[in-house]
């Protein structure tokens, strides 16, 4: 199931739920079931970037299309770091990329602005073909429609918070006055403020990527690319960090695309994962999907330590309801974590119904959820999800 | 050959070990090398001793070229009014010259001492703070009472437009270099050689070309200031951090805007430690221009040595190194605050231009107070004489110290002994010695530090001075730059090793290695004449205090550098501190060493060198002499042979880079 087509989300994201519940402001609900209807912002298809000589030749080459990373670099001398790769970002979503170091990632979120030029495949914004723009065209894209976020952040050594905020807007040819109006904005927005007139290297590691993201939002982007942003920084400031990307995205709705290499803050932060290794994505879906469908063994390796209870939501863990027990009672959301379910079920001391609207789905108890925390196949458990009544 | 060594291990170390002597040399390196020189050698040497015998270079390899170069020189001189190239190129840059130092001379008298006072420590506390603001202030003040205002004047003069046009010229460069990888990869070489070669060598061809006089010494200085500028500023441009680069890059910046606002910026430490080394440079080369129609404090220096004259030499000595510390102090500071990177400090008026005009409105009202209390120029009554009880003092220490001091003996004493125990034996030891052994010596030392490269450089840079018929004096002067040098690393290497050890005595010696590594070349040989009087030992003696401060510097830092983690390691399995000192710290700091002899080579050959202005003889008194005669053919040969050296000497101890690149043995 795992493919790199255009995935429709079929189970929803609880992060997103989450957040849909509280904030009205997002209006794009499609992520509830069904093929996501949103527009398309990012359209990739077939793409490749090789490193070497002659690379151009790589990817028409049927020979090499088989090939390991390790074989095609002793055969031609050449790197696959990008190689065959599809989706589709939709607007408002966060599309998390995730792979070890080494995998293409870095690479791959660097091709979408040209940053680094693409050896070949299709690359749309908008419907319009990135790589088919000049250099004005480009430089327009890169200075108001995507900004990007970087591991080191990359910021300007001899510049105050603020004129790094607004590095964006100067770029852009914006007045000085007007542009340290909008990024002071940014900082207060960023929770730096007060801070504008410190130097980066009088910040911490937390504080300088918030300074990073300011100058990204500070040119009000179409879409926001982030790559490995929180890598760097202590494992509670990313904590911190990781929570400011998801408020953000919940007050903006902006669309996102997420590189990391860390695989709780991919489901932490992502409405869709794309997994990569050696240059080519080998599951594409819904953390739900990844963590209760790994595509192979790759896959399953990677996600063996997740806490299952809470990315998985009872929908995997019901059975078919039994006689009786469709009545009463009290009844879960299809959408509820594993984990909130649990409390359920130990405070009720038995079987509670999983409930869609007015019809009752399935059921879950002890036992139900106790073997999908220990990784266990329920009997009645069919690929899908859905419980044959 | 056919004696195995004896197996100690049978079994499966033995096929290793069979292999024999011959596989086993062959595995090392540098054994390899000096097996293949030897067989070269082997085959050569009977041919070359058979065609041309005796010790000295062969007449018949050498090549006169005093006729032509006598030639071009009239040619220029004749045609200096008329021809096209002197008239619309040479001319013109020479009359610029001139105008614009005399221009920037007479605003520094029309301000007066007292303008120029207060604007220079002005703007060294707006630039650089409050304690290098008293420094320069006091500076000056001393200049003024040692009666060397107008001198000091001259100096300055020529250094502002010097260091303007040094600083102009290498930036370009450096920005050039800095963007082109073609064009860095053309230059590099270029500058790494400028920077190695003596100042003496660069006196000669603009004489040349301009004849003595102003233009000439500023183009000198140029020449010789403008390396470390550009160099500093393209590694600056090329060593900006990517990671900002790409930030710039991804917000949408043309190449322009990314130049202007990231990459320039990101580089401006370095651009700033290529001016302070720039001023070092060119206020060092400026004192020794004065051989070559610079007037101002070295002139005063040259014409006082040339006299024997201490005292005098030291009232013009003093100011320069003032003005060096000055301009040193606070350009350094200037790249500090830049590398703190913290905001302005102090309140808002003392920033940004409401700081500059106060500067200027200062010191224009203590111009014109100045004016109005009629001394433009420093006052004739208050100056301190100290030429004569200098010059007093000195006759005392001739007395007394020179010789006949119970025990020790005396300073004249240890000079003679040290001429006729070391440099005499040393000098005889390399003329003797046949040429084609010297070549030899040279390539296997090359080669053994270096690659085949290096070697080649070096051997045909020793052929050169051959083959220009000044191979006798050449192996004078190497002679005193190789007892220098023993000299200079055996005191260096222990003071470096004692400064590593203790954290106390470093912070003793680190103002003492400041104020030296100030110090324009030209200064050091004042107080070793006053020591030891004129001769090949007091050129020596010279070059070793100034090479020194560096040698101590680098052997001390990389001591320090070694990594800890090894030296703990070490002193956890109970090593004493000789036998960590030994074992850890000197391996691995093998790097800093041999830097540290690299650097001892270059410095203390570019004050061997300026010894023949006090008895040094060798090369240098033949650039002297050719400059004072009117000889260009003689000075032109002789500073060819300077660079030739230089290059050798450098080749021969520039270590290898090649191993950390390649996939080894």
């Amino acid at each position: 199931m795992a493919t790199t087509s255009v995935g429709a989300s079929d189970v929803p994201n609880p992060r997103k739920n989450d957040g849909n519940s509280r904030n009205s402001n997002n209006t794009d609900t499609a992520a509830n079931g069904g093929p996501d209807e949103r527009p398309v912002v990012f359209s990739v298809r077939h793409l490749w970037k090789v490193f070497g000589p002659k690379a151009d030749r790589i990817p028409d080459d049927a020979d090499a299309a088989g090939l390991s990373a390790q074989e095609l670099r002793e055969k031609t001398g050449c790197t696959a770091a990008v190689r065959d790769v599809s989706f589709d970002v939709h607007k408002g979503e966060v599309f998390v990329v995730m792979g070890l170091s080494g995998s293409g990632k870095s690479t791959l979120v660097r091709c979408l602005t040209r940053l680094i030029e693409p050896t070949s495949g299709k690359l749309e914004m908008d419907g319009e073909d990135v790589r088919a723009m000049d250099r004005g065209a480009l430089r327009e894209l890169r200075r108001r429609r995507a900004a990007m976020v970087f591991q080191h952040f990359g910021l300007l050594p001899h510049r105050s918070v603020v004129d790094n905020v607004a590095y964006g807007l100067e770029i852009q040819g914006m007045g000085k006055a007007k542009r340290r109006e909008k990024a002071a904005e940014m900082v207060d927005k960023v929770g730096l403020a007060g801070l504008e007139k410190r130097r980066p290297g009088q910040l911490s590691g937390g504080q300088q990527q918030r300074v990073g993201l300011a100058r990204a939002l500070a040119v009000d982007p179409e879409v926001l690319l982030f790559d490995e942003p929180f890598s760097a920084l202590d494992p509670l400031i990313r904590r911190d960090m990781q929570e400011e990307v998801v408020r953000l995205h919940r007050e903006e709705g902006r669309t996102m695309v997420f590189i990391t290499h860390d695989l709780a803050e991919a489901l932490r932060v992502g409405d869709r994962i794309a997994l990569m290794r050696d240059g080519r994505i080998v599951q594409l879906g819904t953390p739900e999907e990844i963590v209760g469908s790994p595509a192979d063994d790759y896959v399953r390796d990677f996600v063996r330590d997740v806490p299952r209870e809470q990315v998985l939501t009872v929908r995997r863990a019901m059975r078919p309801a039994e006689d009786g027990e469709d009545g009463d009672g009290p009844a879960l959301a299809p959408d509820t974590l594993i984990s909130d379910a649990i409390e359920t079920v130990a405070r009720t001391g038995g079987p509670v119904r999983v409930v869609d609207g007015t019809r009752c789905l399935g059921i879950v108890d002890h036992a139900c959820l106790l073997n999908v925390v220990a990784r266990l196949q329920g009997p009645q458990h069919d690929e899908h999800g859905e419980v044959a009544a | 050959m056919s004696t195995a060594a004896p197996t100690t291990t049978p079994g499966a170390l033995g096929s290793a070990d069979r292999l024999g002597p011959a596989a086993a040399l062959l595995r090392r390196r540098g054994l390899a090398k000096l097996l293949l020189l030897a067989v070269a050698a082997a085959v050569l040497v009977p041919l070359v001793q058979a065609k041309w015998s005796g010790a000295a270079w062969p007449g018949a390899l050498t090549v006169d070229v005093s006729g032509p170069l006598g030639k071009t020189s009239d040619w220029i001189i004749n045609n200096r009014d008329s021809h096209w190239l002197f008239v619309y190129f040479l001319g013109h840059l020479s009359n610029a010259v001139v105008i614009s130092v005399r221009a920037v001379y007479l605003l520094l008298l029309a301000l007066g001492w007292t303008g120029v006072t207060a604007g220079l420590t002005l703007l060294a506390w707006r630039v650089a703070g409050l304690r290098i603001a008293a420094t320069a202030l006091v500076s000056f003040l001393v200049s003024g009472l040692l009666g060397m205002w107008i001198p000091t004047m001259q100096t300055l003069a020529l250094m502002v437009v010097a260091v303007a046009a040094s600083v102009a010229v290498g930036a370009l460069l450096g920005l050039a270099a800095g963007l082109s990888d073609r064009l860095f990869r053309i230059l590099r070489p270029v500058l790494d050689t400028m920077q190695v070669l003596p100042a003496f060598a660069y006196l000669l061809p603009v004489v040349l070309v301009f004849g003595i006089g102003v233009p000439a010494a500023l183009l000198a200085t140029v020449v010789y200031a403008a390396p470390p500028m550009a160099r500093l500023t393209a590694l600056g441009l090329r060593g900006a951090d990517a990671g900002v680069l790409e930030a710039a890059s991804s917000l949408g910046a043309t190449g322009r805007q990314r130049l202007l606002t990231a990459r320039l910026p990101l580089a401006r430490k370095e651009l700033l430690l290529g001016v302070n080394q720039t001023i070092m440079m060119a206020l060092s080369m400026v004192v020794i221009a004065s051989m070559i129609g610079a007037a101002g404090l070295g002139d005063r220096v040259y014409q006082a040595l040339a006299s024997v004259d201490v005292g005098s030499a030291l009232a013009a000595a003093i100011p320069i190194v003032l003005l060096a510390i000055v301009m040193d102090r606070t350009t350094a500071a200037a790249g500090e605050r830049l590398g703190a990177n913290t905001g302005a400090t102090g309140p808002t008026w003392l920033r940004g231009w409401p700081a500059w005009a106060g500067i200027a409105v200062l010191t224009a009202a203590f111009a014109l107070a100045g004016r109005l209390a009629g001394s433009a120029v420093w006052p004739s009554g208050a100056t301190v004489a100290i030429a004569r009880p200098v010059n007093d003092f000195k006759e005392w220490m001739v007395g007394h110290l020179y010789s006949g001091v119970p025990v020790v003996g005396g300073t004249a004493d240890w000079a003679a002994h040290f001429t006729n125990w070391v440099l005499n034996p040393l000098r005889n030891g390399l003329t003797a010695l046949p040429w084609y052994g010297v070549l030899l010596v040279v390539a296997a030392l090359a080669w053994l530090i270096g690659t085949w490269r290096t070697a080649l450089t070096a051997v045909l840079a020793m052929a050169a001075i051959g083959v220009l018929g000044v191979w006798n004096p050449s192996m004078d002067t190497l002679s005193q730059v190789l007892a220098a040098l023993v000299v200079t690393l055996a005191l260096g290497f222990g003071i470096g090793i004692l400064a590593a050890g203790s954290k106390r005595f470093e912070a003793l010696l680190r103002p003492v290695l400041d104020v030296m590594q100030t110090m324009p070349q030209f200064v050091y040989l004042i107080p070793v004449v006053a020591l030891f009087a004129v001769g090949r030992a007091p050129a020596v003696a010279a070059a070793v205090v100034y090479a020194l401060p560096a040698v101590i510097r680098i052997t001390t830092q990389g001591l320090r550098q070694v990594d800890p983690a090894a030296m703990e390691s070490a002193r956890s399995l109970g090593a004493t501190r000789w036998q960590t000192l030994r074992q850890v710290q000197l391996p691995l700091a093998r790097p800093a060493l041999l830097l540290a002899v690299n650097q001892g080579v270059v410095l203390v050959l570019a004050v061997v060198i300026i010894g023949g202005l006090v008895g040094g003889g060798a090369l240098g008194y033949d650039v002297v002499t050719g400059l004072s005669t009117g000889n260009l053919a003689l000075g032109l040969v002789s500073g060819v042979a300077i660079v030739c050296l230089g290059l050798m000497l450098d080749r021969v101890t520039q270590p290898t880079e090649r191993r950390t690149t390649g996939k080894g043995a």
